[in-house]
C-alpha cells in the first residue's frame, strides 16, 4: 500500500526538460517529453484507471486497464507503455472502453474475495477503487470454478504478511524487488492461471533472499502484501513527514499515524536522499519506541551500587546541576564535560555543546564522530577545505567507476547501495578495497571488477600503490590539478608516491593486494570518465585512518574527479546525525562550522551572542576523558545519546574510567551499558517525539517532526536547557527552531538555513547562504573551499598492531543490516530474529587448524581482554583475519579491541586487533562479571518504585 | 561411489552441464535457458535442488531461475515414469469421449494430469491431437498410439506399455 | 595521565610528519588539538627524563617549539 496521502502518476516522470503538446480528452496540455500516455494525463490530473502501473517502476503493461483511444491509431493501446508524441489526441472515456475496462475488472474479481469490510486495505485499496472507478456491479463468471481463495498467508517475516488469496499477479512486488531494491528475491511461479507470486523457490519469506525492505510492501496495490501493523491498528489517518533516526543517508518518511499511534512508515516518494525507499530498519523497526524497557522518570542514585530512585524532573536537574557545582567548585572547572549525540538533533548537539563551552566554562565536549568519522573531517578539510563528503546520493547515476573502500553498503547505507547497485546494473564499473568479501563484491546482477582484498591496516599502501601506476603511466590530469591544486604540493605528491617504493610489486608485499589487480584497478579509476569514491569506516578506523582519507583526496584531485557530479570523495557516514553533530561545534577544538577556537574573530562572535568568555584551548577528547578521569582530573560527565561502555574500543578500560568519575549523567532511552554506571539518568526522547534536523552523509538537512508527546514529559533539547539554567547559564528557547537561527546566525555556511526554508524546499545541503540560497548538491565546482586543492604526502606507517605469535590472526569489525550501531534501539525490535548475537567469522584454514566448528563456541582474546562467541567458518574472510560486529553487549566484541588509535584525531583502530582464537566451552570472565552487573544493575533499577513509595 | 541421488551430485553434475554451455555461448547473457535445456536433456528434469548452484554460477537469484524453470511447460523439476501415457483431450477425441477414457486412466494410475505413479512407471499426461482423429479417442503410451480406447480397455493398454526399471 | 599514552599519541603524530622532517608541523598538531594539560604533561615528562619513549622528531618539537605548547606561558 502506498502513502494515504502520494498521488501516484502511473509511471516515471522522465528526466527531460523538454515537453510536447498533446490533446487529452479534448484539453490540449503541455507534458515532458518521453512521457507516457498514462503519466500525461495523471500529471494533469485526468486518472486513467490502473493497477499494474505506479510511478515508481517502469511500465508494465499487464492489467489491461488502462487502455485509451488514440486518433488514428488501431485498437485501444494501453497507456502506461505508450509514450506521447506531439499533437497526439487521446481519449480516456468512451462507451467502449468503459465495456473492455469493466471486463477486465470483473475477470479479476471472479478470482478474488469479497471480503473488503474486514480486509486491512479496506479504503486504500487500489483493487477496491478501481472496480468502483470502472462501475463494476456484477461478476458473470461465478465463484464455482477454480480459484486461488484457499490459498494460506505466509506469515513468516515479523512485518508483514502475504495473504496469496488476495492477488492480482500485477507484478509490482516482483518489480519493486528487482527495480527498487536490486534484490531479485521474488518472481511469478508458473504461467496463466496457475501462476502465483513467490519468495525463492516458493519459500516462505523469510527463508527466501528477502532483505525485508518493505519496497513490495508499499507497492502491492491490494493487501496482499501487508504490514502486520495495519492488520493490528487498522488504516491510518493522517502522514507527518519526518526523518529516519538510523544510517546516515537520512531517509525521509511519511509516518502515518492514527491518533498518536504510528501505524506504518512509509519512505517519502519526495524525500531527496530515499526517493521513496528504505530499508529493513526505518520501514519496519521503529518499536523500540515503545518497547517497556524505555524509561519514563528520572532517576537519580549516590552510587552505582545504590538502587535508582524515581524523582521528579525539577528534582533530577536541580541534583545534576548541584552535583555539577560541587565538583567543578572541589577540582575546577576542567573537571567537567559533555557528550553530543549523533543520534540527536542537531539543535539538541548545539545546545550540549554551547552548555559546555558556556555553562561549563570549557571546551570538553566531543561527540561520537570521535570513533566512526573524525578522521574524514581532519582528512578532508586539510585538502579541500570543508569538513564533508563532496556528493549528493544521486550523483552516483553519473559515476562511470565507482570505487568503494572499507565501506559495506548493502549492510551499512542499504537504501544508497540500492541506488548504486541501479547504477552497477546499468553498467558502471566497481572497484572494492576490503579485507572481506563484501556482498558486493558478487551479488545477483553485480560483480565488482576488481577486489583489492587487502590485509586490514595497509589502506595508505594501497591507495599510494594506486597513484604509483596512475602517475607512473602519465594517467594524471595535469591541467586539472596544476591549475586547482598547488602545482609545487602536487609535484611533490607525485614525486613521493612514483618512488619505487609504491611499486605494485613493492605494494603486493605489504598489502597482499596482487600487482596486477592494482595496476588494473588503478587504471579503470583513472580512466572513468567519471570516477567515485565512496568510503566509510574501513577507511578512518585506523592508526592511519586521517591519512587515507587526505590520499583518496589526493588521488581524485590528482585524476581530476572532483568537482562535478558523478565524481567525489564521498563518505558514508554511520549514525542518522554524525555530520550534524560535528557540524554543530561538537569536536572540543572549534566552534560550529569547524572554525578553530584559536580563531580570534570567531571566538569574539560567540563571546557576544553568548555573553560569556570562551577558552581559547582545545578541550579533552573522549579517549582523553577517560584518561583524565583514571588520573583524577575529570570528574563529571553529561552524556547525551552514546553508549561508549559498549561502542569504544578497549572496555574494561572504559569501565575503569566510568567507576573514577563523581557524578556520570546519561540521557538515553533506555539504562544503556554506560547508563549502569550513572548516578543520574534523564530519560530521553525518540525521533517521534520532539522537532528538529538531521544532517545526513550528503550534507542534507532535513526535518524532523513530532508525532506524539515526549513519553518522559520532555524533549532532550528542554532537558539541556533546563540543566544549562540550573547551571546558572541561561537558555529561553521556546521552539528548537529558535535555535536553528542562531545556529545560522553564527555560522557562514548555515547562515540560509531556518526551518522554513527547510519546509520550503523539503531539504536543503549545506552551504545554504546567500551565495547558495538554496544550498549546495555538490562542493568544490570551479575550485577548492579553501583556495587551492593541498597535496599532502602520505607515507605509508605500518600500524604498532601487528600479528604475533602470541596473537597471530588480525580482527576486523564490521556491521550487519538488520542491526544499528550498539543495537539498543534494533535490539529492542523484532529484527532480532535475522541478528540475535554477534558471530566470529574465520577463514576454513584457521579453523581447521584449530580445530574449530562451524557454529561452535570460540574465544576471541587480544592483548586487552578476551570474549567467547560463536564460530562461522566461512571464505568471505581471508586466511589470518577474523570478523565479526558489536551489535550486541554480551558478546563483547570491544572487550578485545584496543586503545591504539589514528594518529591526527584518536579515532580508535576498531578495524585491526591481533588476537587469537580457540574453541572453548564457556563465556569469558569478562562475560560472566558482566552478567552479574547487568543482573545486579537491572535489580537495582527494578527495585525503584518502592523506594518511590 | 558417490550416491547419484543426493543434491550435491545433482548440482554438481549441473553446474558441469552449466559451464560447458557458457563455453558454447559468446554472450553469458541469456545463458538460463540453453543451461536448463542442457540439464534437462542430461538429467531429464531440473531438480529444484540444482536451482541454487545454477543460479549461483550466473549471478541470479534462485527466485528468478525458478520462475523461468517454472514458466516454462517443457521445463520439468520432476523425473518422468520410464512410460509416459497421453490422453487425447484434442475435440475429436473430447467428442467421442476421452474425458471418461482419462478419469479411467487417472483411476488406474492413482494420479492426476503430470502425475508420476509411485514406482515411477509411468507419467499421466494431456495431449491436443495425436493426429489419429479418425480413430478417436486416442491415447498413446510409451510412444505407441492406440486407437479407439475405451474407459474399460485403458487399464489393461497401460499394463501392457509398462517399461522395466 | 598516562604518560605512556600521551607518548604513544605524540610519536603516531610525528611518524606522519617524519617524512618531511616537519618538527614545526608536529608542535602545531599539538597545540591545535591537544588539551593543555596534556600538553603540560608532555612537557614535564621531557623535562624530566629527557622524553624518554619519544621519537626523535617528537622530542625535536617540543624541544623547539615548547613555549608555544606551555599552556601556562
Amino acid at each position: 500500500m502506498q502513502s494515504i496521502t502520494d498521488r501516484d502518476l502511473g509511471t516515471p516522470r522522465p528526466k527531460t526538460t523538454r515537453t510536447v503538446t498533446v490533446e487529452i480528452d479534448h484539453r490540449t496540455v503541455e507534458v515532458p517529453e518521453g512521457s507516457t500516455v498514462m503519466h500525461a494525463a495523471a500529471a494533469n490530473g485526468i486518472a486513467v484507471p490502473k493497477l499494474c502501473a505506479t510511478d515508481s517502476l517502469e511500465p508494465f503493461g499487464s492489467c489491461r486497464l488502462c487502455l485509451v483511444e488514440i486518433e488514428g491509431r488501431r485498437g485501444y493501446p494501453a497507456s502506461c507503455t505508450t509514450p506521447v508524441e506531439a499533437g497526439m489526441k487521446v481519449r480516456t472515456q468512451s462507451e467502449r472502453l468503459a465495456d473492455l475496462r469493466r471486463g477486465v475488472m470483473e475477470l479479476y474479481i471472479s478470482d478474488h474475495p469479497l471480503d473488503c469490510l474486514t480486509c486491512p486495505a479496506n479504503g486504500h485499496c487500489e483493487l477496491q477503487d478501481m472496480a468502483g472507478a470502472v462501475g463494476l456491479r456484477d461478476v458473470r463468471y461465478g465463484y464455482e470454478g477454480v480459484h486461488h481463495l484457499d490459498a494460506e498467508t505466509d506469515a513468516s517475516n515479523p512485518y508483514f504478511a502475504f495473504d496469496p488469496s488476495k492477488c492480482i499477479v500485477c507484478s509490482r512486488c516482483v518489480r519493486a524487488c528487482e527495480e527498487t531494491q536490486g534484490t531479485f528475491a521474488l518472481t511469478v511461479d508458473g504461467r496463466g492461471f496457475a501462476s502465483t507470486i513467490a519468495a525463492g523457490m516458493n519459500e516462505p519469506f523469510m527463508d527466501s533472499e528477502c532483505v525485508s525492505c518493505g519496497a513490495c510492501v508499499q507497492a502491492c496495490p491490494t493487501s496482499t502484501l501487508m504490514e502486520k501493523s495495519v492488520y493490528a491498528h487498522g488504516q491510518p489517518d493522517r502522514t507527518v513527514t519526518t526523518t529516519c533516526a538510523y544510517c546516515g543517508v537520512g531517509c525521509s518518511f511519511k509516518a502515518e499515524v492514527k491518533g498518536t499511534q504510528v501505524v506504518r512508515m512509509v519512505p517519502n516518494k519526495d524525500g531527496q536522499a530515499n526517493h521513496g525507499h528504505s530499508c529493513v530498519k526505518g520501514r519496519f523497526a521503529y518499536g523500540y519506541a515503545s518497547h517497556p524497557d524505555r524509561i519514563t522518570q528520572p532517576l537519580v542514585r549516590a552510587s552505582i551500587d545504590d538502587p535508582w530512585k524515581e524523582v521528579s524532573w525539577d528534582d533530577a536537574i536541580a541534583h545534576a546541576a548541584s552535583e555539577f557545582k560541587r565538583i567543578r567548585d572541589r577540582y575546577g572547572r576542567n573537571a567537567l564535560g559533555g557528550i553530543t549525540s549523533s543520534r540527536c538533533t542537531n539543535e539538541e548537539a548545539y545546545l550540549v555543546q554551547k552548555l559546555v563551552r558556556a555553562g561549563f566554562g570549557n571546551n570538553n565536549v566531543d561527540t561520537c564522530a570521535r570513533v566512526c568519522h573524525s578522521p574524514t573531517g581532519y582528512g578532508l578539510k586539510t585538502t579541500l577545505g570543508t569538513s564533508a563528503g563532496t556528493q549528493a546520493f544521486d550523483s552516483v547515476e553519473e559515476a562511470d567507476v565507482v570505487m568503494i573502500i572499507g565501506a559495506n553498503p548493502t549492510d551499512g547505507h542499504p537504501v544508497f547501495a540500492s541506488q548504486m547497485k541501479r547504477r552497477l546494473r546499468a553498467g558502471a564499473r566497481l572497484i572494492i578495497v576490503d579485507p572481506r568479501v563484501i556482498d558486493l563484491v558478487r551479488t545477483p546482477h553485480v560483480q565488482a571488477d576488481h577486489h583489492l582484498q587487502l590485509r586490514p591496516g595497509t589502506n595508505v599502501a594501497v591507495i599510494n600503490g594506486l597513484a604509483h601506476v596512475i602517475v607512473t603511466e602519465g594517467l594524471t590530469d595535469d591541467a586539472f590539478a596544476n591549475e586547482r591544486c598547488d602545482p609545487d604540493e602536487y609535484a611533490e605528491w607525485k614525486a613521493f608516491v612514483s618512488h619505487e617504493k609504491y611499486s605494485p610489486r613493492n605494494v603486493e608485499r605489504m598489502t597482499g593486494v596482487r600487482a596486477e589487480t592494482l595496476r588494473r584497478a588503478a587504471r579503470l579509476y583513472a580512466k572513468g570518465p567519471n570516477s567515485a569514491i565512496y568510503y566509510g569506516l574501513g577507511v578512518t578506523e585506523h592508526s592511519q585512518g586521517s591519512t587515507m582519507v587526505i590520499g583518496m583526496a589526493n588521488l581524485a584531485m590528482a585524476t581530476g574527479n572532483i568537482g562535478r557530479e558523478g565524481v567525489g570523495v564521498s563518505p558514508l557516514r554511520g549514525q542518522n546525525n554524525v555530520q550534524g553533530s560535528c557540524d554543530m561545534g561538537s569536536f572540543p577544538h572549534e566552534l560550529s562550522g569547524y572554525r578553530h577556537l584559536s580563531d580570534g574573530e570567531t571566538r569574539r562572535l560567540f563571546q557576544q551572542d553568548w555573553g560569556v568568555e570562551i577558552d581559547p584551548e582545545p578541550g579533552l577528547r573522549i579517549p582523553n576523558m577517560f584518561d583524565a578521569a583514571l588520573d583524577g582530573s575529570f570528574k563529571g560527565m553529561y552524556i547525551q545519546g552514546e553508549d561508549f561502555v559498549q561502542s569504544d574500543p578497549n572496555t574494561q578500560h572504559i569501565e575503569a574510567a566510568m567507576r573514577a568519575m563523581e557524578c556520570v549523567i546519561v540521557q538515553d532511552l533506555f539504562l544503556n551499558e554506560t547508563a549502569k554506571f550513572a548516578h543520574v539518568f534523564f530519560p530521553g526522547a525518540t525521533f517521534l517525539e520532539k522537532d528538529g534536523t538531521f544532517t545526513n552523509a550528503e550534507r542534507r538537512i532535513q526535518r524532523v517532526r513530532k508525532i506524539m508527546p515526549p513519553a518522559a514529559g520532555m524533549a532532550d533539547w528542554e532537558v539541556t536547557q533546563a540543566f544549562s539554567n540550573a547551571m546558572g547559564y541561561p537558555m529561553r528557547y521556546a521552539h528548537p527552531s529558535e535555535i536553528m537561527d542562531e545556529i545560522a546566525r553564527l555560522t557562514p555556511t548555515f547562515r540560509g538555513v531556518s526551518f522554513e526554508t527547510i519546509d520550503r524546499l523539503g531539504s536543503v545541503q549545506w552551504p545554504c547562504n546567500d551565495a547558495m540560497p538554496e544550498g549546495t548538491p555538490t562542493m568544490h565546482v570551479g575550485g577548492f573551499v579553501r583556495g587551492k586543492g593541498k597535496f599532502v604526502v602520505t607515507e605509508y606507517v605500518e600500524t604498532d598492531e601487528r600479528s604475533s605469535r602470541r596473537f597471530p590472526l588480525l580482527l576486523t569489525t564490521g556491521r550487519v543490516l538488520a542491526q544499528y550501531n550498539v543495537g539498543a534501539q534494533t535490539r529492542r525490535t523484532p529484527n532480532r530474529e535475522w541478528h540475535d548475537e554477534d558471530i566470529l567469522e574465520i577463514h576454513p584454514h584457521d579453523a581447521e587448524q584449530r580445530g574449530i566448528a562451524d557454529g561452535g563456541l570460540v574465544s576471541l582474546a587480544s592483548r586487552v581482554g578476551d570474549t567467547v562467541l560463536k564460530a562461522r567458518v566461512t571464505e568471505r574472510i581471508q586466511p589470518g583475519v577474523v570478523y565479526t560486529t558489536f551489535h550486541h553487549p554480551l558478546c563483547g566484541t570491544n572487550v578485545v579491541t584496543t586503545e591504539n588509535s589514528d594518529w591526527a584525531t584518536n579515532c580508535p583502530e576498531y578495524k585491526v586487533t591481533a588476537v587469537e582464537v580457540a574453541p572453548v566451552t564457556r563465556l569469558s570472565e569478562w562475560q560472566e562479571q558482566y552478567r552479574d552487573f547487568t543482573r545486579k544493575q537491572e535489580d537495582l533499577l527494578r527495585e525503584r518504585a518502592s523506594v518511590r513509595t | 561411489m558417490p550416491d547419484p541421488d543426493t543434491d550435491a551430485t545433482r548440482s554438481a553434475l549441473a553446474l558441469k552441464l552449466a559451464d560447458a554451455t557458457l563455453e558454447t555461448l559468446r554472450d553469458p547473457r541469456g545463458a538460463l535457458l540453453p543451461i536448463l535445456h542442457a540439464i534437462q536433456e542430461e538429467m531429464g528434469c531440473i531438480p529444484e535442488s540444482v536451482i541454487p548452484a545454477v543460479a549461483e554460477r550466473l549471478n541470479l537469484t534462485r527466485a528468478e531461475v525458478y520462475g523461468v524453470v517454472t514458466f516454462y511447460a517443457d521445463f520439468r523439476t520432476e523425473p518422468l515414469g520410464r512410460s509416459v501415457v497421453h490422453v487425447c483431450l484434442a475435440e475429436s477425441c473430447q467428442a467421442l469421449g476421452s474425458a471418461a477414457v482419462a478419469d479411467a486412466a487417472k483411476a488406474h494410475l492413482g494420479v492426476d494430469f503430470e502425475g508420476t505413479t509411485a514406482d515411477g512407471a509411468f507419467t499421466l499426461r494431456k495431449v491436443y491431437c495425436l493426429g489419429n482423429c479418425a480413430l478417436s479417442p486416442s491415447v498413446m503410451i510409451g510412444g505407441d498410439v492406440h486407437g479407439r480406447v475405451s474407459p474399460g480397455a485403458v487399464g489393461e493398454l497401460i499394463e501392457a506399455g509398462r517399461a522395466g526399471p | 595521565m598516562e604518560v605512556r599514552r600521551l607518548v604513544k599519541m605524540a610519536n603516531d603524530i610525528g611518524a606522519f610528519f617524519e617524512r618531511g622532517g616537519d618538527a614545526g608541523g608536529v608542535a602545531n598538531h599539538i597545540r591545535m588539538f591537544w588539551d593543555p594539560r596534556m600538553r603540560r604533561e608532555i612537557l614535564v615528562h621531557l623535562d624530566e627524563t629527557g622524553g624518554d619513549g619519544l621519537t626523535p622528531i617528537v622530542r625535536e618539537a617540543l624541544q623547539q617549539h615548547g613555549h608555544e605548547l606551555d599552556p601556562g606561558s
